[in-house]
């Protein structure tokens, strides 16, 4: 009995919390796509030069490549935490530049983003261009696997004090005061993340299997 | 595809990284204190500027540290540093944004510019002045002394002695009383941490100001628990700004504010609304600052330099370093160029540094070993066909891969640490979480290599004596794994694991040299990484060549590069 009103006291902050903490999830998802989308065309960029005729620009392009993905995204975020401004007044404009942690955290992670564009797309399009359509299409579900990657790397971010999940659980524990609820709302945190990605990881799956299926035909 | 890259374009690589370093290092440098020559009038400060035009003054506060800042029943923040940014705020007739800090990004964060003051139980001491600019006067003192549980019996700090003591990152007496009592610290992220550490007897106590531990003796959690040993280091507490406000009228306009709260006794007021032990410094305090000279004019007055007259002054911080050799060298070349080397030439900070750089290597070792056994055993075991254990393989295989290892390592670490009524070792819990993770990771490479093996040869099954029978198949996203678990290390820092980015941290803190000690981590650790991939390829090399190729239009598996 004891330990069914320990159990509904558990769920009852839970509940009263899951909002602030679904908010800090949200936050999760947006530093993931913006990493992604600065990742993905800065990469994008590098993969033409890098099936480019001119042997300097491939040169260059493999140089970028190397380097996006040996720097340590951690690392990498506390870099641009400590040096880079958090605010630039433009002078004579009056207009301020704002360079909020969750920004530097994604510049950070889209570094890494940068490296596995490079490589994937540089694949995909040199089948594109052997004909090979259907195997091209297989950069999109190894994309988005790595855009779950991301997400869940993203939780790193609470490191430099952004205001993600993992930070926001530690918050609600600072403010309940109670330790004992230290080990439901960290399972609660990891349950997002499970719950966001597993079932998209499936269907990624799923989607490269029936191309790779498709293709199976064109092999010798 | 494998990419190769020459000695020439990697050398030229370097070159470009060391140029682009050492322009940011300016950035960085930029940190040193101005000595502006002693003047009557007070500069026009950017920083006052951006406030009105912005509207809002944004000032760092604490909210673990009650009753000077915290955060109350419905979660907002509140305490009697709150009260007094307010205070600020209102004078200034701007909003307040409170951005909640800690003792190790405080400082950070005012430098970065996220924030225009601190106001954070920041004691005021001769290095921090090289960093920061502190208000004069002081509005608070606090001493230091340790949170013990009841079963310790530590009387003096002599007692303490090469003991294993808990202690917040960025804390200024860390470094003193680690030498002057040769403390054997762990240094944890904040001080909710530090206590679980103490409760768990991961140490013989706390180290923590005063003030804060007297408040948490009150609370019911804590009973029992104990601080007998006598307040060292007492140190007043100073709002501050960034260094380059030395000498603005910022600077003056919070100086004002301050003496003000001392000649109107509202920082008594407010301490004793909270609820806070009478403090000796404030009575002494106020005492000076309502003293009137022979005409009736107030004893305290700014002199001609714009600072106060002596006597209302902070007199604990007139301390030099005695210095010669290659210090002197080292503290030449700040003076001239804003570059501050400590790394090299402060035998305390190379120590250290050396010993955090140790323990990365030993972390990225262990892990990378860590994880190729967990990946072999688990793909072993979920190829096996034994009835329940295979499933089960698979299915937490699945679960890890989907779980960040971070939030994995709070749960194990406090989570089940307080359950289970003991404490786990800090870097074991971070090695296996580490190595759970990428394991999972090495072990879908695993089965994905099996399963294409089986096209050819259908009654194929993994045991461990036919593994490396799928090296030659497995080994581009296995080797990419193990890359990734060698950059991920530095999680550690989070749970006082002395690796090199929790060095770098504290070096930051007490020398306030960002810019350099940023590059060196940086160019460490891309140093650490080029060498884990340059050996983990060789060996992948190795393996390969062992095995016969297999004829060029079989199966490859996608290279899963999985750089996080």
């Amino acid at each position: 009995m004891m330990y069914i009103t320990e159990l509904t006291e558990i769920i009852k902050h839970l509940y009263a919390w899951t909002p602030f903490l679904l908010a800090g999830f949200g936050l999760n998802i947006l530093i993931s796509l913006v990493a992604m989308t600065i990742g993905t065309s800065l990469g994008w960029v590098l993969a033409i030069l890098r099936v480019s005729p001119h042997p300097h620009r491939v040169r260059w392009s493999l140089v970028v490549t190397e380097f996006s993905r040996n720097i340590p995204t951690i690392v990498f975020q506390f870099y641009l935490a400590f040096m880079l401004p958090a605010e630039m007044l433009i002078p004579s404009t009056g207009i301020i530049l704002v360079f909020p942690a969750w920004l530097k955290a994604a510049l950070a992670l889209a570094i890494a983003v940068i490296g596995f564009t490079s490589d994937n797309l540089t694949i995909a399009m040199e089948e594109w261009k052997k004909g090979n359509h259907n195997a091209a299409f297989l950069f999109i579900p190894s994309w988005t696997s790595y855009a779950l990657i991301i997400v869940m790397a993203s939780s790193t971010a609470s490191i430099i004090g952004v205001g993600e999940l993992l930070s926001r659980c530690n918050t609600v524990i600072n403010a309940i005061g109670n330790t004992q609820l230290m080990l439901p709302i960290y399972l609660y945190a990891c349950l997002f993340f499970f719950g966001f990605c597993y079932p998209l990881t499936l269907l990624m799956k799923k989607i490269s299997r029936i191309i790779s299926s498709r293709l199976a035909p064109q092999l010798p | 595809m494998r990419i190769r890259l020459s000695t020439a374009s990697l050398t030229a690589l370097s070159l470009l990284l060391c140029a682009i370093l050492f322009s940011m290092s300016g950035v960085g440098g930029a940190q040193a204190a101005e000595n502006l020559p002693p003047g009557y009038k007070f500069f026009a400060s950017e920083r006052l500027a951006l406030i009105k035009q912005r509207g809002t003054l944004i000032v760092g506060v604490k909210t673990d540290y009650p009753p000077f800042g915290m955060l109350n029943s419905s979660g907002e923040p509140e305490g009697f540093e709150h009260d007094l940014a307010a205070d600020i705020a209102g004078r200034l007739e701007v909003k307040l944004s409170k951005v909640s800090v800690t003792g190790s990004n405080r400082l950070q964060k005012l430098q970065e510019g996220v924030i225009d003051i601190v106001l954070a139980t920041t004691g005021d001491t001769a290095e921090r002045r090289q960093i920061v600019t502190m208000i004069e006067p002081n509005y608070y003192a606090s001493g230091v002394t340790l949170f013990m549980p009841p079963q310790e019996n530590a009387k003096d700090w002599a007692d303490t002695r090469g003991k294993k003591v808990c202690a917040s990152q960025g804390s200024y007496y860390n470094r003193i009383m680690q030498q002057r009592y040769l403390l054997d610290l762990q240094m944890y992220n904040s001080a909710r941490d530090a206590k679980l550490a103490v409760r768990d007897g991961r140490c013989i106590g706390y180290l923590f100001d005063n003030t804060a531990i007297m408040n948490d003796l009150t609370k019911p959690e804590w009973k029992g628990y104990k601080a007998p040993l006598p307040p060292a280091l007492v140190t007043p507490w100073a709002i501050a700004i960034a260094a380059k406000e030395h000498g603005s009228d910022f600077e003056k306009i919070l100086g004002d504010i301050v003496a003000d709260w001392h000649r109107t006794g509202f920082l008594i007021e407010k301490e004793k609304a909270w609820n806070i032990p009478p403090s000796k410094f404030l009575v002494e305090t106020q005492e000076i600052w309502q003293k009137k000279d022979a005409e009736g004019k107030p004893f305290c007055e700014r002199g001609i330099d714009g600072n106060w007259n002596a006597e209302c002054r902070n007199k604990v911080l007139l301390t030099s370093t005695d210095v010669s050799g290659l210090a002197k060298l080292g503290l030449k070349l700040n003076e001239y160029t804003g570059i501050n080397l400590t790394l090299i030439y402060d035998q305390f900070d190379r120590t250290q540094f050396l010993l955090g750089l140790a323990a990365t290597l030993l972390l990225t070792v262990i892990c990378i070993l860590g994880s190729l056994s967990f990946g072999v055993f688990g793909a072993v075991c979920a190829e096996s066909g034994i009835p329940l254990l295979a499933p089960l393989a698979k299915a937490s295989c699945e679960l890890a891969r989907m779980t960040p290892p971070l939030p994995s390592m709070y749960v194990v670490l406090f989570g089940v640490g307080s359950i289970c009524g003991f404490s786990l070792p800090a870097m074991a819990v971070v090695v296996w979480c580490l190595c759970v993770y990428t394991g999972a990771g090495v072990m879908t490479a695993l089965l994905e290599a099996a399963a294409t093996y089986r096209i050819r040869q259908p009654e194929f099954h993994l045991r461990f004596f036919n593994v490396r029978k799928l090296a030659w198949l497995s080994s581009g996203s296995v080797t990419a794994a193990l890359i990734n678990v060698s950059k991920a290390t530095m999680m550690a820092s989070a749970f006082a694991v002395p690796e090199l980015l929790s060095v770098t941290t504290s070096i930051i803190t007490e020398r306030g040299n960002v810019g350099v000690m940023m590059n060196a981590l940086l160019l460490t650790y891309l140093l650490i990484i080029f060498c884990v991939v340059r050996l983990l390829r060789h060996l992948e090399q190795l393996v390969r060549e062992r095995r016969q190729r297999p004829r060029s239009d079989s199966p490859v598996s996608p290279v899963e590069e999985e750089n996080t």
